[in-house]
């Protein structure tokens, strides 16, 4: 017989394990806010010799500027539009979320509570319509948007496009939670008199608080982060949300590393703390609303 | 007993219904396609007319009466009012002309006079464009072609052994588009129909009689109509179509409401009317910004539409299923245009798909256990700082590696010349390009998985594990049966959403690689914007991506099977 004691693995290499992990993970990002910080556009972050030895490559590998300066944070907003994308995206994100929240609500309402002719059909072409590949969608929203709407490079085409994406996740995710709620809670409600647009209001809306508050999270998130929608219909510079924006600094033949960088910390530091927050309810949201399909 | 209810006032409305949609659509069709597709082949047709002329006279060699009698017989042929005439460059002549107005004096051949120097200085124009074509290899269009009030005037080079010598000048009235039903035709089409079914009031009350009377009448007003139309423009292979078409649908909405279908479809909205107020804003906006612009991207995979024609009506650039042969057709590496072939990039984006699953999965899970370790130290902090890479927006993730892997600049490159490598092109390679890909989405993805696990890992009773420690079980054992058997449940869903989410990469793969080397590291999703965006083949792109939802919608179908098989166990 085998001895019963556990062959158990040293905490040390479990440490190793991780530490190496959270380099590969950090890495990247420590290399980006080296370089928001060095006050340069370059893209390395020490500025070699013609032959460089052993120790000017482990400076150019090591994620730690020459020198510290603040130039590019302040810079982006004073010779660079960056304010004014951050302005449209905060826009943007914001009315999203005020009417990606209200129409999934609404509709999740609908179809936890009543059974209609067309309830199954709607849920499953909510589902189908993930697999909608967005290139396909691309042309005739062109087309719906500014042929016939006139909202090219407005943020309100971009707000409808945005709201109206997100609404099969949030339906689903808000649907599993308003399911939860026990049914006589409402039915006590419509005994004292009030109607239907009171019970959900006041009785339905209060007590989903914390589902609400999700969906609105990732509402505002979806906006906040889109880029091929902002990139194929915000034409005019100034109406950049800061995704196209940042994309501008480094793509085609722009070299403006320090911008993006000085962005993109920018730009992530809300998302970021959000996600940390929230990453728990996202991820049984997800799952549960797969396993159901 | 009550006698049945009359089916007669169900018939009026759908033979209204119908008839009013199916002769508005139509109505609409035809006026819009004798405004806009008309002038184009107008155009079309009068610079066949002058190309043909040149040819004519060229073969009767340029000059003479031999050329004159090539021109008159052309003539002929022409609408009324078209005037041709024959320049020759080299003594400024008027070999030929057919305009009334050259009799007489005036009458060629001739020279040219002061105020015909216009018709001298185009010859020299087509002339110079011919020469120019020939020597630069441009492709200059070498008709002359202007729109004026009323007419065409047109104007193409004539050659003579290899050279030009001169130029055919054709002045040609333009025709007024073909009339389009007016309004007054259209309301007859709908009104009298109605009105020879008034007094059959009696006879159209039961259910046969009913449906048979607005089947006929609905098809003596459409069919009315379309002959009108059809004698009004003369004829044309469009607008038998256009019309057609809308028949279809107003006979569809004639069966709805006549069978009944709209009755019972409004008995439900009032009943749930409360349901359907709450559902509507949201179905109204999906139905109009989601499923519309699907059903319409399918239809534009019908035709042959890029940046080009987008004002040309659906039914001229219609291709049928052109589009759909040419993407699976080509089974060699390279589609005729350069881009690779489809079966290509599919091939690439199920290897990107399940080699980036796999990464995700075991890493992640590999972390999960890790951190699931009892009493292991700064758990929490590693665990928040293994997270961040999800957090971060995916489009930064990739533009920051994609700097990374810069060829001169990038940390990656001085890495590997620190351990004595040489510096890669990443991008240059199909192998090493994808591996950059294959880095940056490994890297994101890998949080999701482990985040998943991690929940699982910790929603299993430790009274589990003791058991299986009294009854003996290795460590190996108890993995096997409780850990993967607990893990199932959330890793399932998990994976099936990440093969999604990673099959559609677009950002990861359109902002690290761009498709470099030349296309081959494209996945579907990116190629087909390539083709819509790039390439401006709209209609393309749109077959090319209806086949990415069939993909799509067949894994969906297959993974619901697994998922039910996997729940009853």
């Amino acid at each position: 017989m085998a001895s019963r004691r556990e062959e158990r693995i040293p905490h040390w290499i479990l440490h190793a394990v991780l530490v190496v992990m959270v380099l590969v993970a950090v890495y990247p990002l420590l290399w980006v806010i080296s370089i928001a910080l060095s006050g340069g556009q370059s893209l390395a972050l020490a500025s070699l010799p013609a032959d460089p030895g052993k120790l000017d490559l482990l400076r150019a590998v090591i994620p730690w500027p020459e020198r510290f300066s603040a130039a590019n944070f302040t810079a982006v907003f004073r010779d660079q539009p960056f304010g004014r994308w951050m302005l449209n995206s905060v826009i943007v994100s914001a009315a999203t979320t005020v009417l990606g929240v209200f129409l999934a609500s609404t509709a999740a309402y609908a179809f936890s509570r009543f059974r209609f002719p067309g309830r199954r059909a709607g849920m499953m072409s909510f589902l189908v319509s993930q697999m909608f590949p967005g290139t396909l969608m691309l042309i005739p929203l062109y087309i719906i948007i500014v042929t016939w709407l006139g909202l090219g490079s407005t943020r309100t085409g971009l707000v409808l496009m945005y709201a109206t994406t997100a609404i099969p996740f949030c339906v689903w995710m808000l649907k599993g939670y308003f399911d939860t709620i026990p049914r006589e809670l409402e039915e006590a409600a419509i005994i004292e008199g009030a109607g239907p647009a009171r019970v959900f209001w006041t009785v339905v809306v209060p007590l989903a608080k914390p589902a609400i508050a999700i969906t609105a999270l990732f509402s505002f998130m979806t906006a906040w982060n889109e880029f091929i929608l902002a990139a194929t219909f915000m034409d005019k510079e100034e109406m950049y949300t800061a995704p196209v924006g940042l994309r501008f600094f480094v793509g085609g033949f722009s070299q403006q590393w320090g911008y993006f960088a000085a962005g993109s910390i920018i730009v992530s530091i809300p998302v970021v703390v959000l996600f940390l927050y929230l990453q728990k309810y996202l991820v049984s949201g997800l799952t549960a609303g797969s396993v159901k399909g | 007993m009550t006698r049945p209810a009359s089916h007669w006032p169900r018939a009026l409305a759908a033979l209204a219904a119908g008839l009013a949609v199916a002769v508005a659509l139509s109505w609409a069709w035809l006026r819009a396609a004798s405004a806009g597709g008309y002038e184009e082949r107008a155009r079309a047709e009068a610079v066949g007319a002058v190309t043909r002329l040149a040819k004519a006279v060229e073969q009767a060699g340029a000059e003479g009466d031999a050329a004159r009698a090539a021109l008159s017989a052309w003539q002929a042929d022409q609408p009324a009012g078209t005037v041709g005439r024959l320049v020759i460059v080299s003594g400024a002549r008027l070999e030929g002309s057919t305009d009334p107005r050259d009799v007489g004096e005036r009458a060629a051949p001739r020279r040219l006079l002061r105020d015909e120097k216009w018709a001298y200085d185009q010859a020299q124009r087509l002339r110079g464009i011919v020469l120019e074509n020939a020597e630069q290899g441009f492709a200059r269009a070498e008709v002359e072609v202007e729109r004026l009030e009323g007419r065409y005037a047109l104007g193409a080079p004539v050659r003579k052994d290899g050279a030009v010598v001169g130029a055919v000048e054709v002045d040609r009235p333009a025709k007024p588009p073909p009339a389009a039903p007016g309004v007054p035709a259209a309301l007859a089409a709908v009104a009298l129909p109605l009105l020879a079914l008034l007094p059959l009031r009696r006879a159209a009350a039961r259910r046969g009689p009913a449906l048979a009377a607005a089947l006929v009448l609905y098809a003596a007003g459409v069919g009315g109509f379309a002959a009108w139309a059809l004698r009004l423009a003369g004829g044309g292979g469009e607008g038998v179509r256009a019309l057609g078409l809308s028949a279809a649908v107003g006979l569809a909405l004639v069966l709805f409401v006549a069978l009944g279908g709209a009755a019972r479809a409004r008995a439900a909205l009032v009943r749930h009317r409360v349901a359907y107020a709450y559902a509507i804003p949201a179905m109204l906006g999906m139905l109009v910004l989601v499923f519309f612009p699907f059903l319409y991207g399918v239809v534009l995979s019908f035709t042959g539409q890029t940046l080009y024609n987008t004002s040309a009506p659906l039914t001229e650039i219609w291709v049928g299923l052109q589009n759909y042969v040419e993407i699976l057709r080509t089974f060699a590496f390279r589609m005729p245009d350069g881009s690779p072939s489809f079966y290509w990039t599919l091939a690439f984006n199920v290897i990107w798909t399940v080699t980036n699953v796999s990464i995700g999965v075991s890493v992640g899970l590999v972390l999960a256990l890790i951190l699931n370790t009892k009493g292991l130290a700064f758990r929490p902090i590693y665990r928040v700082l293994l997270i961040l890479p999800w957090a971060m927006p995916n489009y930064i993730t990739a533009l920051i590696w994609r700097g990374m892997f810069h060829r001169q600049f990038g940390v990656v490159n001085y890495a590997r010349m620190l351990f004595g490598l040489e510096p890669l092109s990443w991008f240059d390679e199909t192998f090493t390009s994808y591996l950059t890909a294959l880095a940056t989405n490994g890297w994101l993805s890998f949080p999701f998985m482990m985040v998943v696990s991690l929940g699982a890992l910790q929603s299993i009773p430790a009274d589990l594990y003791e058991a299986a420690r009294v009854d003996g079980a290795s460590r190996w054992q108890q993995f096997k049966a409780i850990t993967l058997p607990s893990l199932k449940p959330a890793l399932v869903p998990a994976v099936i959403l990440s093969v999604v989410w990673t099959f559609n990469m677009f950002n990861i793969i359109f902002l690290v690689t761009g498709g470099d080397p030349s296309g081959t590291t494209e996945i579907l999703i990116t190629q087909a914007y390539k083709y819509a965006f790039q390439q401006y083949r709209y209609g393309y792109a749109a077959a090319y991506s209806t086949v990415i939802f069939l993909i799509l919608l067949a894994y969906g179908v297959f993974q619901n099977r697994v998922t039910r098989a996997t729940e009853g166990i």
